[in-house]
């Protein structure tokens, strides 16, 4: 115990020394530390990072962990507070990430899917047509930092001339999307919104009923999720993962399980342009100030 | 044959009068509160319900994820273990500071002091401010503030517990015979002095006793703030709830009753040992030994958590801390925010209330069978069930009743009601036992069928002690009716948890305030209830 707070006594005055020299040297990194936003069972998300954890390791020679999480905010703030090095975000928490950061936040890359994604609507009920119908209904978000359960369908549903605070009788946060799911199947919520990803996923593998369950409608397409490194990692580093991730190729019979436990078809670069459209929906939405 | 003799119902017109005014109240709190009973009976919620619970079966034992639940077992232990060695850090300076009991001013002639009063008051705000925040909020934000993990729960649970801790611990030191301490004080001896040989001597067993017992709760809430990030058997219990795994939310509710059954019997053993030595001091045989190994499992527990301090209160730490305070503080109060809060406290207040008084009604029923009056299978079954519903803390029933009753305050105050059953159906149970039974058995042998003589003879006798057992679990309802929205129950835990996720935590604050500001409301009204009916 007394060696180890003695170590890292020594480290922080190591690092001191760093600072006060200003020396504009990357320190050797031990390890890379990875988490997600957790949009599905953490367990889940450990099991299929496993694999692409290893494909990594191997890539830039240094050991790669994942850090599971429960909490949304929490992967954004871990990002801010350099205890995690890269995450697997969605287009609202990268937006926060970036703003958290001062705009140093540096998305690498991310699927091809995710430039183009979707959310969809869906309801038990077969009055619920239409957006028009879901006035004075109860309504079921994912969770509030999900930007395919809860910023762009507010968004949308916001132009179409729809307050979800005002006009629906009340306004839920199930906190995952395959949550959602459960309580619209149930009549807990009159209707719902989720990732067209999960949805789909859930509709293959017969987890959702869907003589009952039905989609009502799918937004357009927006940009999605990424995989973000902060800023000051060091650069070399930073060219060897996006390098490893845009090399995944599925005629690779290494790389397919990869790339199907990511439902990935291939990764494609990424830019913090390519974001804007999202900030500026926040913004509109009230969820940004 | 009931009521042949005389009908008359002397309490009648009083009865009949406070029984409509609770009507009155109890219909617009049960609106807000969102109850809808027939919702539990629903076939489609019956249908998900069964769904679910069914899925427990068979229990999920593969070696995988038993070593996850090893883990977060471990790590639950350890978390509860170091959260209560920090607390006891923050709570002997506060309560030895606090304590009238060493006040010179207090025995007699001395120099009149204007400054230590104001210490000891200032010292009693900042232990109310302490334990007046629930540990999950303190949870949610040093998950924010120190990262992902066991550090944050170990360090609210510091907080809290430090707190609860330091206003238990003085007055017990307030209560505790303080000749030996004043005549240690009047000979000239030091503060110092007449603490460690006068009052020390006297109040160390029951300040241990109150320690351990603490620490079987810092385990049932270390559970519970898993639920937001904060690592142990609660943060396991979370993912499998989110994937809907019924198998895995079975076997970690297994392994957590039976965690909370050992620390249960631990701290019963370790408390009946200090009574019965108390006598003897703590120097008696074996003392020495359970000194060494609780020493030795707390340091385990240290080092398993590996927090780190240095790292908490490194260069880094002080800017994040500063950061984190700049958008904190102050408090946001735009009147939009402001109406949002205002109906969030007031759905948060209902749903204590509806929680209350519906676990009242669980315990009024559970408790005649659990007091043996209606056999002895009967007694054992009841204790059981009572046992069961007390060991799942409040926010673990949510994340089922919220599948049973839908999100929204409903499920949140059944939550409380289930818990909270529990709790009193086992202390109206031992206050209908310890009551005397003469005027319930006169009443009977005069011929009285037996619903009446319990009615009008056993009743009045515990009437009030329930009542204010019930009052004062209000008090603790209202707490947790304030976080129950951190797992979809509505109220002002729903604003905090959304506030906090968008990163607006200036907003969070005033949250937190008002949470607060509920919370002492809720004391005073309950204490003077408490009086004018004692």
């Amino acid at each position: 115990m007394l060696t180890q707070f003695r170590r890292h006594a020594l480290r922080g005055l190591a690092a001191f020394a760093f600072a006060a020299l200003a020396l504009p040297a990357f320190a050797q990194m031990k390890e890379l530390k990875v988490s997600a936003i957790p949009d599905e069972a953490p367990t889940e998300l450990q099991r299929k990072f496993a694999p692409l954890g290893k494909y990594l390791e191997k890539e830039i020679g240094i050991p790669v962990s994942f850090v599971p999480v429960t909490d949304y905010a929490g992967v954004v703030e871990a990002l801010a507070a350099k205890r995690i090095d890269m995450a697997w975000l969605g287009g609202f928490t990268f937006v926060q990430a970036k703003l958290r950061t001062g705009g140093t936040a540096v998305p690498l890359v991310q699927r091809a899917e995710d430039e183009k994604f979707t959310s969809r609507f869906i309801t038990a009920d077969p009055a619920i047509k239409s957006f028009a119908d879901l006035k004075g209904k109860t309504f079921a978000f994912g969770s509030a930092s999900s930007t395919s359960g809860h910023l762009m369908p507010r968004y949308f549903l916001l132009q179409a001339g729809l307050t979800p605070e005002k006009d629906f009788k009340t306004v839920a946060f199930s906190g995952a999307h395959d949550a959602t799911v459960a309580f619209v199947a149930s009549g807990r919520a009159d209707a719902g919104v989720l990732n067209a990803s999960v949805w789909d996923k859930l509709v293959e593998s017969g987890k959702v009923d869907t003589s009952k369950v039905r989609v009502f409608t799918t937004t357009p397409a927006y940009f999605d999720y990424n995989w973000t490194v902060r800023g000051d990692l060091d650069p070399a580093v930073m060219k060897k993962l996006r390098d490893a991730f845009l090399k995944l190729d599925p005629a690779n019979p290494e790389h397919k399980e990869i790339m199907a436990l990511q439902r990935a078809t291939r990764f494609v670069p990424t830019k913090p342009e390519n974001y804007h459209s999202i900030e500026q929906a926040a913004q509109s939405a009230g969820l940004l100030r | 044959m009931l009521l042949k003799h005389d009908s008359r119902d002397p309490a009648l017109a009083q009865r009949l009068l406070l029984s409509l005014v609770a009507l009155a109240l109890a219909w617009p709190i049960g609106h807000i509160a969102g109850v809808n009973p027939a919702a539990l009976v629903e076939p489609a919620n019956l249908r998900v319900v069964g769904s679910f619970v069914a899925g427990f079966w068979p229990l999920a034992h593969d070696s995988f994820f038993l070593g996850l639940l090893g883990d977060a077992v471990v790590q639950t232990l350890a978390i509860a273990t170091v959260g209560t060695l920090l607390a006891l850090l923050i709570a002997i300076p506060l309560a030895v500071g606090s304590t009238a009991a060493l006040s010179i001013t207090a025995i007699g002639p001395a120099p009149r002091s204007l400054w230590r009063p104001a210490f000891r008051q200032a010292l009693r705000a900042l232990t109310l401010l302490l334990r007046g925040v629930p540990e999950l909020v303190w949870a949610l934000l040093f998950v924010r503030v120190f990262g992902l993990g066991p550090s944050a729960a170990v360090l609210a649970l510091a907080l809290t517990y430090g707190g609860m801790l330091a206003k238990v611990f003085s007055e017990i030191l307030d209560s505790a015979d303080r000749r030996p301490a004043r005549a240690i004080l009047t000979a000239g001896g030091s503060r110092f002095d007449a603490l460690m040989y006068g009052l020390l001597p006297v109040a160390a067993a029951e300040l241990l006793s109150y320690s351990v017992y603490r620490w079987e709760c810092a385990l049932r809430a270390a559970v519970v703030m898993g639920l937001v990030g904060a690592g142990g058997l609660g943060q396991l219990m979370d993912q499998s709830m989110k994937a809907f795994n019924g198998g895995e939310i079975a076997s970690i509710l297994s392994a957590f009753l039976l965690l909370v059954l050992f620390a249960d019997m631990l701290s019963g053993v370790l408390r009946h040992w200090m009574a019965s030595t108390r006598a003897g001091g703590l120097r008696a045989a074996g003392g020495w030994m359970l000194t060494l190994s609780a020493a030795f499992a707390c340091v385990l527990a240290w080092r398993h958590i590996g927090l780190d301090l240095g790292a908490l209160l490194g260069d880094r730490a002080g800017s994040d801390i500063a950061r984190f305070l700049r958008e904190f503080l102050p408090p946001a109060h735009d009147a939009a925010l402001l109406t949002k809060i205002a109906s969030g406290a007031i759905e948060t207040l209902a749903t204590s209330l509806v929680g209350t008084v519906l676990a009242a009604l669980i315990a009024i029923a559970l408790a005649l069978p659990a007091a043996g009056r209606a056999g002895k299978i009967a007694k054992s079954l009841t204790r059981f069930l009572l046992n069961l519903l007390r060991a799942v803390p409040e926010l673990v029933w949510a994340t089922i009743t919220v599948l049973a009753a839908g999100l929204g305050p409903f499920a949140g105050a059944l939550a409380l009601a289930l818990h909270t059953g529990g709790v009193l159906g086992r202390l109206y149970a031992e206050a209908l036992e310890n009551a005397p039974p003469a005027a319930e058995a006169s009443l009977h042998a005069s011929g009285a069928p037996r619903a009446l003589a319990f009615l009008y003879g056993a009743l009045p006798e515990v009437a009030p002690q329930w009542l204010a057992y019930t009052l004062y679990r209000w008090e603790i309802n209202i707490r947790m009716a304030a976080v129950m929205g951190f797992v979809g129950a509505g109220g002002l835990g729903q604003l905090l948890y959304y506030e906090l996720s968008l990163f607006r935590l200036d907003n969070a604050c005033s949250v937190i305030v008002a949470m607060l500001i509920l919370a002492l409301l809720v004391d005073q009204a309950s204490a003077i209830l408490r009086r004018k009916m004692g």
